[in-house]
């Protein structure tokens, strides 16, 4: 054998390679059909594994066949000075070499995939860019763009003839190769063709990719701009092997190193197409992120199972899912419980759940899997795949929830370690900084990549979990069976849908700012939960140890609105523009929908996409529609319309419709509080927490939240009093517009960071910060005037007796506050500013957010000392709000104004 | 001589054959290319969407305006079909558009193909002229 191969350099076995192509290539024709390749070829997989077999070796002869007839060139070469064919036999080989690699390629091509498609364009361009014949040659070589036709004539007759006759005319006439070669070719493809499958891709995964001998000329297409100039590349090839073949002395020399400098170069871009470039033929390091799935992928390769894990005729009668048969179905063919365009029959399991579809057993099927699609690490690989929610999935990273910027950019800042708290910031590039172990050990754990990974419904213990956060719903069915699933195939599948309710968002935002419990009428207490007292509705424990006391609802909620009536998918997913806080990411305002004069509408043609599908789901036939516009960022609100000039919120999950009043007339009609947000009076009340307290212990067990893993050493907070009150008044300051906002004590606090042992600063911060707030606690009712006008908590003096008393025809207001005086900055404990003072600097968990200035506070002292006398109601009072100086100068002498040192 | 004259001449002769296939081979195909492409396609226009991608068209709606592209890269012709941050990329080499089809980062360096179409009288479909 060794001996022969010294004579015959490998094309014996080459042509032992061709014969087995050649009876493969028949054996194939029967189960393929060139109208639907791609099917035939996934049916051929899923549904019959024999089939699959022959497929495999028709692949691996035809590779070996390629490799065997490159190497038994190089051989020629090697052991030849001169070979000196005669220069129409050397012509005819040249052109043969071409031809092997069209054969190849159109073998690619027939599979029907993505990658094929794309390969198929290719050549089809770089065709038609041939000078004169272009056109014509694309088409007699493809044929047209919707048929495969052609392209299966070419490959199993044109260029196949042509090698045989090129082949057999070279080798002097020798048709037949040894027998010795021949069986052991078989053989040896036989176990290759059983052990690793031929490729097929998924049509899901973004890397397309050429066959591996033309990788390193994608390489090159890449590098220019004119590909055109690669077809002289060709020539020039085809011209070396041609002189090589048949010219004498320094040409062969010149011919033969070119060739070889050549083929050095092309197996480094091969190295690099192959190993080195994942989706958009973007450079991929292995230790890159999602190396695996972009660059790896394309050498999934199953072994075939010729007694398949599930019965074939599940496997044949399972649904076409997009263009292709998957093996997923096979088994998982009762799954039942998605909405209809998540069903199997529709998308599948692999476009949510990866793995391989083209595997036929389970440990192959499954390897690679996503077992909870959704997260954000691998939620382009799912969600965000291109037939599915590409956009939605590329922003939702740049939202708020996903990057939790305000959260870490106020803490830096309460840290002293920033100046400001309004820095963009994000949960992914947390330092060791104290703030930022802070955050790691107390904080994080709530922002949407954080993974889910373990099934099983979303509830109140639920952070993060990227798309499933908010879209995933567990039907009783689903939970039983998932409580009973062990090692079984599990049929009830959870659902996944704009079905999103309160307890979706609860997890979350029951916490810090505690949104949902406000919203939902419940305020967290300080008790412990066994002093909870039992059976009393009035009280609710959360998470098993956190213990809520009843409180006044949401207007909205008391209506049946939940969270995502109002917040719609570019507030709640984000818009693609990175937000430092909340109020900026937020989109919709009360006067959207509570509006006064005209509506802002849009009709539902001109929706974008995303709403429009969202409309169309939620309230069936939307053509005709009118919708709510946002004043913000021009959104549509799709739970709201208008019918006859009036307009209506129906709320998404439950159905309820409601007409939506306009503001008060008394909100309205005048200027005096046209500067007034609406929740500062419509809201009644807001969390408060004073006296809080920060240290570092190194031995408390504690946890980091980005790793998910217990460590010892962490931040300790020790909270002071949690208290429900009416909010405090504030001011923003954006542009020339100012506005009067509800605020609250949000940080009034010590941290210790001489205890955190990475931090040279030795320093205890005390910080007196009060934070604007979105309380969600909205009454129909505005708070009374007095609630403003004569009390000291909405002035920010905190709690305390506010008085105006009047002696010797002098009216004065003061002040006796009700907590001590703190020693740090000599205000009481809960005040943001002292009596008839305001502070500058660092007064806020926004920049751009203060007290109200001495002025204001006079001016609002000066209407509460009329309300001392005065009721609201009255005809004086109401007449205070068209013309306040008016009423003043026409003021009896027994009222005496305010007077100010 | 005549042995000569006879090579050279049958040498012509398989020269001009050839010449007279390839000639026959241009111009059927070409004729064959005429017939078969002449078609129009019609597309449902989603005026939503602010890209659709279809097959062989890319449909943008931008400003109130309707634009179709051909889906084809035009550096090697790859079949565009994914948007990455607001622009159209190419799966192949990476090739980047705008949404008016101006090429923003190569290997390809022309703009993709604007193809002619007209909006349907209802605005529910896009006739395309390919």
């Amino acid at each position: 054998m060794a001996k022969k191969n010294d004579k015959t350099t490998f094309g014996t076995l080459a042509v032992a390679m061709f014969w087995l192509v050649i009876l493969s290539g028949i054996l194939l024709a029967v189960p393929f059909n060139v109208e639907s390749p791609y099917l035939s070829v996934s049916s051929m997989i899923v549904t019959n594994p024999w089939a699959a077999l022959i497929r495999n070796y028709h692949y691996w002869s035809s590779q070996f066949f390629l490799i065997f007839s490159l190497i038994h060139l190089y051989d020629h070469f090697h052991y030849k000075e001169n070979i000196g064919l005669k220069k129409g036999l050397a012509f005819r080989l040249s052109i043969g070499v071409l031809i092997i690699f069209l054969a190849m390629i159109t073998g690619f091509l027939l599979k029907g995939d993505s990658d094929s498609e794309q390969a198929r364009q290719i050549l089809q361009t770089l065709a038609e860019r041939v000078p004169l014949i272009g056109e014509s040659l694309a088409f007699s070589l493809l044929g047209h763009p919707e048929s495969y036709q052609l392209i299966y004539v070419h490959h199993i007759a044109t260029f196949t003839v042509f090698i045989a006759v090129i082949m057999i005319e070279h080798s002097r006439r020798k048709y037949w190769p040894p027998v010795l070669d021949f069986v052991a070719s078989a053989i040896g493809v036989m176990v290759f063709s059983y052990l690793f499958s031929a490729p097929l891709h998924d049509n899901l995964n973004p890397a397309v990719k050429g066959p591996w001998y033309f990788v390193g000329f994608q390489e090159i297409l890449h590098w220019l701009s004119h590909p055109a100039w690669s077809l002289l590349l060709f020539l020039v090839i085809l011209v070396l092997l041609y002189l090589v073949n048949s010219a004498k002395g320094k040409t062969v020399f010149l011919s033969k190193r070119s060739l070889l400098v050549f083929t050095a170069f092309y197996l480094v871009l091969t190295v690099i197409g192959l190993f080195f470039r994942g989706e958009r033929w973007q450079w991929k390091n292995p230790w890159q992120e999602n190396y695996s799935y972009e660059v790896l992928n394309n050498f999934k390769s199953p072994i075939v199972k010729l007694t398949p894990e599930f019965d074939l005729g599940t496997a044949i009668a399972s649904p076409v899912i997009q263009g292709r048969k998957e093996s997923c179905l096979a088994c998982h063919s009762e799954t039942h419980g998605l909405t209809d365009s998540h069903s199997p029959e529709a998308i599948g399991c692999v476009s949510c759940h990866g793995g391989n579809p083209f595997a036929t057993g389970k440990n192959q099927s499954h390897n690679n899997m996503i077992l909870i699609p959704g997260n954000l690490a691998t939620a382009p690989q799912s969600c965000g795949t291109t037939q599915c929610h590409p956009e939605i999935v590329e922003r939702v990273p740049t939202g708020l929830m996903a990057t939790l910027s305000g959260m870490i950019s106020v803490d830096r800042f309460v840290f002293n370690e920033q100046d400001n708290p309004d820095e963009l910031a994000n949960v992914h590039h947390l330092g060791n900084s104290a703030a930022d172990e802070h955050l790691r050990n107390l904080c994080v754990r709530c922002h949407l990549g954080n993974p889910k990974t373990e099934y099983g419904p979303v509830d109140e213990s639920s952070r993060g979990g990227g798309c499933l956060a908010c879209h995933l719903n567990y039907s009783p069915e689903a939970e039983i069976a998932l409580a009973l699933a062990k090692d079984s195939i599990v049929n009830a599948h959870p659902s996944v849908s704009l079905a999103i309710s309160n307890n979706h968002c609860f997890g979350c935002h029951s916490r810090s700012g505690r949104i949902s419990t406000s919203y939902e009428g419940w305020h967290e207490t300080t008790i412990e939960a066994r002093q909870m007292p039992q059976n009393d509705t009035n009280y609710r424990l959360i998470e098993g140890e956190r213990v809520f006391v009843k409180k006044q609802q949401d207007v909205h909620h008391e209506l049946g609105m939940e969270c995502i009536d109002c917040h719609h998918s570019y507030e709640v997913m984000g818009d693609g523009t990175l937000y430092t806080h909340q109020e900026n990411q937020a989109d919709v305002q009360c006067i959207d929908c509570h509006f006064d004069g005209v509506a802002k509408t849009i009709k539902a043609e001109n929706l974008d996409n995303e709403s429009a599908i969202i409309a169309a789901l939620r309230l069936g036939n939307i053509s005709d529609k009118e919708f709510l516009v946002t004043g913000k960022r021009n959104h549509a609100l799709v739970n709201t319309f208008v019918e006859n000039d009036t307009a209506f919120l129906q709320t998404k999950n439950s159905k309820i419709k409601m007409v939506l009043t306009r503001p008060a007339e008394v909100c309205t009609r005048s200027n005096v509080h046209s500067d007034l947000a609406c929740s500062s009076c419509h809201s009644s009340w807001v969390p408060t927490c004073i006296g809080c307290h920060n240290e570092y212990d190194p031995n408390e067990p504690s946890y980091n939240m980005v790793a998910n893993q217990e460590q010892t050493g962490g931040w300790v907070e020790f909270f002071g009093e949690y208290e429900a009150k009416l909010p405090s008044l504030g001011m923003r300051t954006e542009g020339e517009k100012t506005e009067v906002i509800p605020v609250a004590p949000g940080m009034i606090m010590t941290i210790d960071k001489s205890t955190y042992t990475d931090d040279a600063d030795n320093s205890t911060i005390f910080h007196r910060l009060y934070a604007p707030v979105a309380p969600h606690t909205t009454t129909k009712e505005g708070r009374d005037c007095k609630s403003c006008h004569n009390s000291s908590l909405a002035l920010g003096y905190g709690e305390g007796k506010l008085e105006y008393k009047i002696t010797n025809g002098k009216g004065k207001w003061s002040f006796s506050p009700l907590y001590q005086r703190d020693v740090n900055d000599g205000l009481p404990a809960d005040a943001w500013i002292d009596f008839l003072q305001t502070r500058t600097g660092k007064v806020a968990t926004r920049s751009n957010v203060s007290p109200l200035s001495v002025e204001q506070q006079q001016a609002i002292l000066t209407v509460g000392a009329c309300l001392t006398c005065h009721d609201e109601d009255s005809k004086i009072m109401q007449a205070t709000l068209n013309d306040f100086e008016r009423q003043l100068q026409k003021r009896s002498s027994a009222c005496i104004l305010p007077e100010w040192e | 001589m005549e042995t000569k004259n006879r090579r050279v001449f049958l040498k012509v002769a398989t020269a001009g054959l050839l010449a007279f296939f390839v000639f026959i081979w241009n111009k059927l195909t070409l004729n064959h290319i005429a017939t078969s492409n002449s078609q129009e396609a019609t597309l449902p226009l989603n005026k939503n969407k602010e890209v659709q991608f279809f097959d062989r068209f890319i449909i943008v709606n931008s400003d109130n305006k309707t634009t179709v592209f051909s889906s084809h890269c035009s550096h090697l012709g790859c079949k565009i079909d994914k948007m990455a941050e607001g622009k159209l990329v190419c799966p192949c080499h990476g090739s980047e558009y705008d949404l008016d089809g101006n090429v923003i980062k190569g290997p390809a360096y022309k703009n993709l193909t604007m193809v002619n179409s007209t909006i349907s009288e209802d605005g529910k479909s896009i006739i395309i002229k390919g």
